[in-house]
């Protein structure tokens, strides 16, 4: 029967068939093929609206979304996986989140090719995936809500990556190149090729150091599209993650040089970062952020935030969170201040939500 | 003060003897046709994480898994593997979820994983000591 549906249907009535199964199964195999997915039911509200994501004043579910994921093994060395991603409370849309082949060539090098996520940040390859990290929303100043951000987080590429895998001791070593193409709104980004070095110490201690550059296209002509237009843009992460038995850090900082230069400075410079630390007591992890987001042109904004997370089983968990957002005073060249669309009335603006999260 | 804190060593001791004890009693077997005899905790941790899918004498390994909430899972998870499975399910989704790896496939339990294993050349499993015979291959842990 499996046979059948995987070759008569075809894929997406695999996809609806999927979406028809119990949540508390977990990874199904339908012949070779293991599916997974995940699901975060969220509402977030904020004390001034116009925020980034369009978390309002009268709250919302925008950060509510679903994802199924499929793998295969071709054969020993090849293997093919994809994820589709559906999001969106008034429309909803369903998106080919990332899809690529992967071809093993030893133990130690893996090549892939297709549509791959953004590998920049040690959260944004699975940042859709909320049971897998402390907050509702990542730190924003750093994976950016907004596709023409600093870090141009949140996105797949169209390319290549090159994985190369080693241990020293019990510490894994490994080393991404990848290049390729992004779309983003109105345009894309060509010439893109980066590089990052990864060290993961027993999964307790794991850093990251990257470095990625490439060229913004848009047809957009207004605000910070046309300051970026055809402009290179090069950005460098720095991150460490300790995740201790009960004990939790997690660390990033990122500066990206974008955009064109006025009067002999690059007014979209910018640096982000944040440090946050968690305690687990049994099902429980309360955590603090303070994250920092700086642009040389004077707006950003700085963020302090407090948060419990849950453990419900073994693959849910829910997440209440609190956050005091303070926006910069000098607005952006497209309107509003910080990641607020609009120029918010308070100086302090109170953002809370709560959340479920699952994998399955 | 000084009799709690005498109290919650002992606790302590005792629990790791007895997982030490409960890591012992669970045993990783192979094909007996496999020309292994011994394989480190290391690279039995690297192939049941996904970071080895090789023996180390270079053949191909396909690990299998127990369900969650047998014994021996939980022995082999705790004592050999050192993960618990709220840490394994957050490490594989970290996998799962970027296309970089999937968990190895759950067989069922002992019985199951044992008749599994001697039908697959290059099955590796883990079951209970008392549950192996000669239909398969306990491998020395080193």
């Amino acid at each position: 029967m499996s046979r059948i549906r995987k070759y008569r249907i075809g894929p997406m009535c695999l996809v609806a068939a999927s979406m028809a199964l119990p949540l508390t199964t977990m990874a199904e195999e339908i012949g070779n093929i293991q599916w997974h997915g995940y699901l975060t039911s969220a509402f977030m509200v904020s004390s001034d609206g116009n925020y980034s994501g369009d978390v309002s004043d009268a709250g919302g579910a925008k950060d509510t979304r679903m994802g199924l994921n499929i793998s295969t093994q071709v054969d020993e060395s090849l293997s093919f996986a994809a994820q589709i991603k559906g999001k969106g409370t008034e429309e909803f849309i369903m998106e080919l989140d990332w899809a690529f082949a992967s071809y093993d060539v030893n133990e130690a090098m893996t090549l892939r090719f297709g549509k791959i996520k953004y590998p920049i940040g040690m959260y944004n390859e699975y940042i859709d995936v909320g049971y897998t990290y402390p907050w509702i929303r990542p730190p924003e100043g750093f994976y950016n809500q907004d596709t023409v951000g600093p870090n141009l987080t949140r996105i797949s590429y169209q390319g290549f990556g090159v994985d190369f895998q080693t241990y020293s001791g019990d510490t894994e070593l490994g080393f991404n190149l990848f290049g390729g193409v992004i779309d983003v709104p109105d345009g894309h980004v060509n010439q893109l090729v980066g590089v990052k070095f990864s060290a993961n110490m027993e999964d307790e201690i794991r850093v990251e150091l990257s470095a990625n550059t490439g060229v913004m296209e848009v047809d957009n002509s207004q605000g910070r599209e046309f300051m970026m237009n055809g402009e290179r843009h090069t950005t460098y992460t720095a991150g460490v993650i300790v995740d201790l038995t009960n004990f939790i850090f997690s660390s990033e900082f990122g500066q990206a040089s974008m955009g064109r230069k006025i009067a002999g400075n690059r007014p979209m410079d910018m640096t982000s970062g944040y440090v946050m630390m968690g305690y687990r007591m049994g099902e429980y992890m309360p955590h603090v952020t303070w994250e920092q987001w700086d642009v040389d042109g004077g707006w950003g904004q700085e963020v302090i935030g407090v948060g419990l997370r849950k453990e419900l089983t073994t693959n849910s968990a829910l997440k209440i969170e609190v956050r005091q957002v303070t926006p910069e005073t000098t607005p952006k060249p497209a309107g509003g201040l910080g990641l607020f669309s609009d120029v918010p009335t308070e100086k302090d603006v109170t953002i809370a939500g709560v959340a479920i999260e699952m994998v399955f | 003060m000084k009799t709690i804190a005498y109290r919650f060593t002992i606790l302590v001791v005792l629990w790791l003897a007895s997982m030490a004890v409960y890591a012992d009693d669970v045993v990783v077997v192979v094909h007996p046709s496999n020309p292994l005899m011994e394989i480190s905790v290391d690279d039995v941790k690297k192939i049941y994480l996904g970071k080895k899918k090789f023996f180390p004498d270079g053949e191909k390994v396909i690990p299998g898994d127990q369900p969650k909430g047998t014994q021996s899972r939980k022995f082999f998870y705790g004592g050999i593997i050192g993960k618990s499975e709220r840490k394994l399910k957050s490490y594989w989704s970290r996998l799962i979820f970027t296309g970089k790896g999937t968990p190895p496939k759950i067989i069922g339990f002992d019985r199951v994983v044992k008749e599994w294993v001697a039908s697959q050349p290059k099955a590796m499993g883990y079951i209970m000591r008392s549950e192996a015979d000669n239909t398969v291959k306990i491998l020395d842990l080193k």
